[in-house]
């Protein structure tokens, strides 16, 4: 396991410091508009209605977006977390850990993918 | 001549030959108000006890040699100014680092890690002299002079939590001093650097805490050059399966 995780650190690191980035620069401000801005009303009507979403998730970009915004941050999470349990000194249990959090984060981009196929459907 | 100040130090003390667990020694000395940690120190083992023992050379912020934790904090004691503490100042031995006497550690194992990340310019082709110097350009330079300015402090390896729980970790001072050759426009061995930074103990073991960069007091950055480094293994790492790295160097 632990050489298995050696192998692939590149594209683990990939998908973290890419999931850190959007997770920390994009969900805030989207939760921003359309969870705070359309629940009080503030932004919204036409723009935040169902069709129009619906219409932006199944374009090839704003799918790609959808898919990114849900899947990438579980790899930043599970990387950050496999790393403060290293930190915290559970560097024996590594590979336990790394199979946890990096299969989490797996499970949670194939959801994400499923979601994002049945989108389309 | 300025007014003394009366300071407490709490040193810690150990000797191989005696004691199991190092121990603490209070001196209640007076200071002047410009003198540094390190100056208080050698005042002490000049005139109140000479058998403290604790390393130290250029007294300029040069040499790397008098790192010590003040105050739970690693630092280059000849350049730490005593009115940054209050009237009670502890100093302790640098952490992560085996004790050898009072406040001198062992550097030797940690020292070799600088030779793994080979820190020298590696080229496929030795220049003959007739090719005249090697051109670089003032941006070329600035893309590495920072990460050159280390003076082996081992401050880094004190505050990194890595190197306290990852005994293969390579450590941000030597990672940074590979990337500094990585980066310059002279070297031709970046292909054989990045295999060693991908294995273990390499750039990925780095969790981020940036506590090397803060403790620097040279501001070299290490943890901005692990990062860096990281990016292009990343880069290096997806275009090898596109483009054949290059052949021996030396």
């Amino acid at each position: 396991m632990k050489t298995l995780m050696l192998k692939l650190e590149p594209v683990i690191w990939m998908l973290f410091s890419s999931g850190m980035m959007i997770g920390a620069l994009l969900l805030p401000v989207f939760i921003l508009v359309v969870a705070l801005g359309g629940g009080f009303g503030v932004v919204g009507g036409e723009a935040l209605g169902f069709d129009r979403m619906v219409a932006l998730a199944t374009h090839p970009i704003g799918t790609l977006i959808v898919l990114a915004a849900m899947a990438l941050p579980l790899w930043g999470g599970a990387h950050h977390l496999r790393h403060l349990w290293i930190d915290l000194g559970g560097l024996k249990t590594d590979g336990l850990v790394g199979f946890l959090c990096y299969g989490t984060a797996l499970a949670g981009s194939i959801v994400a993918i499923l979601a994002v196929v049945r989108l389309h459907s | 001549m300025s007014q003394k100040l009366k300071k407490t130090f709490i040193v810690t003390r150990f000797d191989p030959d005696k004691d199991e667990v190092p121990k603490t020694q209070t001196y209640e000395i007076e200071v002047e108000p410009d003198w540094k940690i390190l100056d208080a120190l050698n005042h002490i083992k000049d005139t109140v006890d000479p058998t403290l023992s604790h390393r130290w050379s250029c007294r300029m912020a040069v040499c790397g040699s008098c790192g010590m934790t003040v105050n739970g904090e690693p630092k280059l004691t000849c350049k730490d100014p005593m009115s940054d503490y209050g009237d009670t100042i502890e100093v302790a031995p640098l952490a992560n680092f085996p004790v050898v006497r009072d406040l001198v550690v062992e550097l030797e194992g940690f020292m070799e890690r600088f030779q793994e990340v080979k820190p020298w310019i590696m080229v496929a082709k030795e220049r003959a002299v007739e090719e005249g110097t090697t051109q670089q350009s003032p941006d070329e330079l600035a893309d590495f002079k920072q990460f050159s300015m280390c003076i082996n402090c081992m401050l880094c390896y004190a505050a990194c939590p890595v190197v306290s729980n990852e005994p293969d970790f390579i450590g941000p001072a030597a990672l940074a001093l590979g990337h500094r050759y990585n980066q310059d426009s002279r070297d031709e061995g970046a292909h054989v650097r990045n295999e060693i930074f991908r294995g273990e103990g390499g750039v990925f073991s780095c969790s981020f805490a940036n506590e090397c960069s803060e403790v620097c007091p040279k501001s070299v950055n290490p943890s901005g050059a692990i990062q860096q480094a990281k990016l292009g293994n990343v880069i290096d790492w997806a275009t090898s399966f596109v483009v054949k790295r290059g052949g021996d160097v030396s």
